[in-house]
């Protein structure tokens, strides 16, 4: 239009024209196209004006992209523009950072909040499952079976956990069976795509050549084992999709979108194919959407947690009971020190305690109770630990104590005490015991002086009541007789055998005894005539002592006549008590002549 | 990234396989040829100043017996015909596929290779035929797969001849 437009301009004048004629024709021509050229003119202004071709489009643009987006999901636009906003983007970054932080501000926060959450979620989902697979029958199975494939322990758990996986997707050019595009799952290794692809598609002709399908039919889906491979076919393009377990049939309809979408926006790319493969990036995000994965639900649900839980609660009580445990045996440790410190006939010196075992130093007195059975009743291993004890002569009270009873085995009924050094004894002890005690206690260690004042002598007390015994007998004679009365045999068998038994007690003692038999008479008759009488009772009484065997030496009659009477003669019975012989006992505490 | 698709052709055991194992990285057993008649291997290499990929189809040798499964052939930026220079028949069957292709698919940037030169004994092409293929407008190599000899320079010449294309 506008080149025509251009044609039809008026012609300048020539000079070789002629003036009427021009004039009339400029008259006709203006008449004619005068109005068309006005338009024409307006348009090749409006053209020719950056401004106004500016104007033009401004009133549109906004309205124009509108459109356009309303069109279907076509990326054509996204990726026309996409340029130009990254380079706006970066353009204002340079100019000013804070303009676009402040823009990003509100929306940064929360994604990095969820991304970080997101993060410790994965973190802890695959310790669980970790921990869940490593304690469980089935994670040892699974251990096994790594080790025997020799794949990693996180395939197997994978294969096996997961109901199914897209691995790989291939965009395949059809007619040629290059490979267009190829997307991975994360941590899958893969075949090199390009021959994979070409395999792919020559199985594909392979089984249509095979099985004469006639016309365009082609194969679904092959599998092997575990992994199935999934394909669907356009006009100019092969999408394939391989799987691991298996997908839902929904996902067929998934691929067979994502395929038409492909052909739609890459179709004269897909015609022209001449093997660049460049054009077809774009299409990595469409199949990127196709790399999906489901896993096994859990059974129990909360299981997982649980493990977790369990787990960190056993890590936690093995913690305390092992900080218990060591609290625990160092209180015990120092129990015992204190127990072992307190023990009479112990002093520690020092104590440590290095590479686990105990190291204590000092002195044990060897009458001190033994520090290993302590040790054991206290709990600890005797052997765990190095008692360096040094023997000594200990001056604790209950030490010397000991020592002394070990020493002086003193007899029942004596009870022995120490007090800062003097050792007494109490109770009843036999003179001999008595005598050893006050011989030997003083050269004891620790002993320094020795009590015996509440100490009875059992001989002492023997001999006083034989003593006593013997001077209470009364030994009766008729009136001016010197024969005993009858019936006084007894009296005088009792007194021989006390007499007897007092001579031995008194040389026990360590001394001598002296028994007085003195005869009595009444006070009737006359003195002169009394005397001899009691002399001659008295002798009566030694005779038949002698004769029974006692040793005369220590007896002694003699006559008292009324001198000594042992009751008043206001009654025949007092008379008759009067006309006697009676005891007396001395004891001399002289050493015996040897 | 720019690819190609090559198909190696040529009669039963002539070294199509022989050929391309010198040359390329190949991932897929041999067993491939008997089962679905075709093994796909892959080489890239660099020529005009780019890296070009190359997928070779390695298509189960034409005789008396089975044909050529033509559908492999589609989308083929070029292939290497094979014979065996000890069999002037795997010559003659050879080009007479080359006829056969050209006819379905129109003229398709090729090399004419010509294996075993290392058996000169039992050479059987005679000079004259070799330059009247080359007058025909062949690309002919005398190669040997054992010794490696213009094997390269056969791949190289087609790589060139596709990029032209």
């Amino acid at each position: 239009m506008p080149e025509q437009a251009q044609r039809r301009a008026p012609i300048p004048p020539t000079p070789e024209s002629q003036p009427e004629d021009k004039q009339a024709l400029d008259e006709l021509r203006h008449l004619i196209v005068a109005p068309e050229q006005e338009g024409l003119q307006e348009i090749r202004e409006r053209l020719d004006s950056k401004e106004r071709r500016a104007e033009d489009v401004s009133s549109v643009v906004a309205e124009a992209i509108q459109m356009r987006r309303e069109q279907g999901d076509d990326q054509a636009l996204a990726e026309a523009l996409a340029p130009t906003i990254q380079e706006t983007l970066r353009e204002s970054v340079r100019k000013d950072p804070q303009v676009l932080a402040d823009a990003l501000f509100p929306v940064m926060g929360p994604a990095i909040r969820k991304s970080i959450s997101e993060t410790l979620r994965t973190m802890l989902e695959s310790f669980n499952e970790a921990l869940e697979h490593s304690l469980s029958m089935r994670g040892i199975q699974w251990r096994i079976e790594a080790f025997r494939t020799g794949k990693p322990f996180a395939e197997i758990v994978l294969m096996h956990s997961l109901l199914y996986r897209v691995e790989q997707v291939f965009l395949i050019h059809r007619e040629t069976g290059l490979v267009l595009n190829h997307v991975v799952a994360p941590s899958v290794t893969t075949q090199d795509p390009e021959m994979v692809a070409g395999m792919l598609s020559a199985i594909q002709q392979f089984a249509r050549d095979s099985f004469k399908s006639a016309g365009e039919e082609t194969l679904g889906s092959m599998n092997f084992e575990e992994v199935e491979i999934w394909i669907e076919v356009s006009p100019d393009a092969v999408l394939a999709a391989v799987i691991r377990g298996h997908a839902p049939s929904d996902y067929r309809l998934a691929m067979k979108e994502a395929l038409e979408n492909i052909q739609q926006n890459f179709s004269s790319a897909l015609a022209n194919f001449k093997g660049e493969t460049g054009p077809f990036r774009a299409a990595g995000d469409r199949l990127h959407q196709l790399l999906e994965s489901r896993f096994k639900e859990k059974q129990g649900g909360t299981g997982r947690p649980r493990a977790a839980m369990v787990a960190a609660g056993v890590v936690l009580a093995i913690v305390l009971g092992w900080v218990g445990y060591s609290s625990y045996l160092l209180w015990e440790w120092s129990r015992f020190l204190a127990a072992l410190r307190q023990q009479p006939g112990i002093a520690v010196i020092s104590v440590n305690k290095s590479g686990g075992r105990f190291r204590v130093q000092g002195f044990r007195d060897p009458l001190a109770p033994d520090p290993g059975k302590l040790l054991s009743e206290a709990g600890f291993d005797p052997k765990k630990a190095d008692l360096e004890l040094m023997p000594f002569y200990s001056v604790d009270d209950v030490i010397v104590l000991r020592r002394a009873k070990e020493l002086l085995h003193p007899p029942t009924g004596v009870r022995l005490s120490e007090k800062n050094g003097e050792l007494r004894a109490e109770g009843v002890a036999p003179s001999k015991w008595i005598a050893h005690f006050e011989e030997r206690a003083p050269w004891i260690a620790g002993v320094n002086s020795i009590d015996v004042s509440h100490l009875q002598n059992t001989d002492r007390i023997e001999f006083n009541r034989l003593k006593s015994a013997l001077e209470s007998a009364v030994l009766v004679f008729p009136l001016g007789r010197t024969e005993l009365e009858p019936g006084q045999e007894a009296t005088l068998g009792q007194g021989e055998k006390d007499l007897q038994a007092l001579i031995i007690q008194a040389e026990r003692l360590g001394g001598a005894v002296t028994v007085d038999i003195v005869g009595h008479t009444d006070s009737t008759g006359v003195e002169a005539a009394n005397l001899p009488l009691s002399r001659q009772r008295a002798d009566q009484i030694f005779n038949v002592l002698r004769r029974a065997g006692v040793k005369t030496a220590s007896l002694r009659p003699r006559g008292v006549a009324t001198s000594e009477p042992l009751r008043t003669e206001v009654t025949e019975e007092g008379r008759r008590y009067n006309r006697s012989v009676t005891f007396k006992v001395a004891f001399s505490p002289a050493p015996p002549v040897h | 990234m720019l690819q190609k698709k090559v198909c190696m052709l040529g009669s039963f055991s002539v070294g199509k396989t022989s050929l391309v194992r010198r040359f390329v990285e190949s991932i897929f057993s041999e067993q491939y040829h008997t089962t679905i008649g075709v093994k796909v291997d892959k080489k890239v290499v660099r020529a005009v100043s780019q890296d070009v990929t190359l997928v070779f189809w390695d298509i189960h040798g034409e005789d008396v017996f089975q044909k050529v499964q033509i559908s492999y052939l589609r989308g083929m930026s070029g292939y290497l015909l094979v014979a065996d220079g000890t069999r002037r028949q795997t010559l003659e069957d050879a080009l007479a596929l080359a006829t056969r292709i050209t006819e379905t698919m129109g003229k398709i940037p090729a090399v004419l290779v010509l294996n075993k030169c290392d058996l000169t004994a039992q050479w059987e092409i005679e000079p004259d035929r070799e330059s009247k293929l080359a007058a025909d407008g062949w690309r002919v190599f005398r190669s040997s797969a054992k010794t490696g000899e213009s094997v390269e320079e056969a791949f190289s010449q087609l790589t060139l001849a596709m990029l032209k294309q």
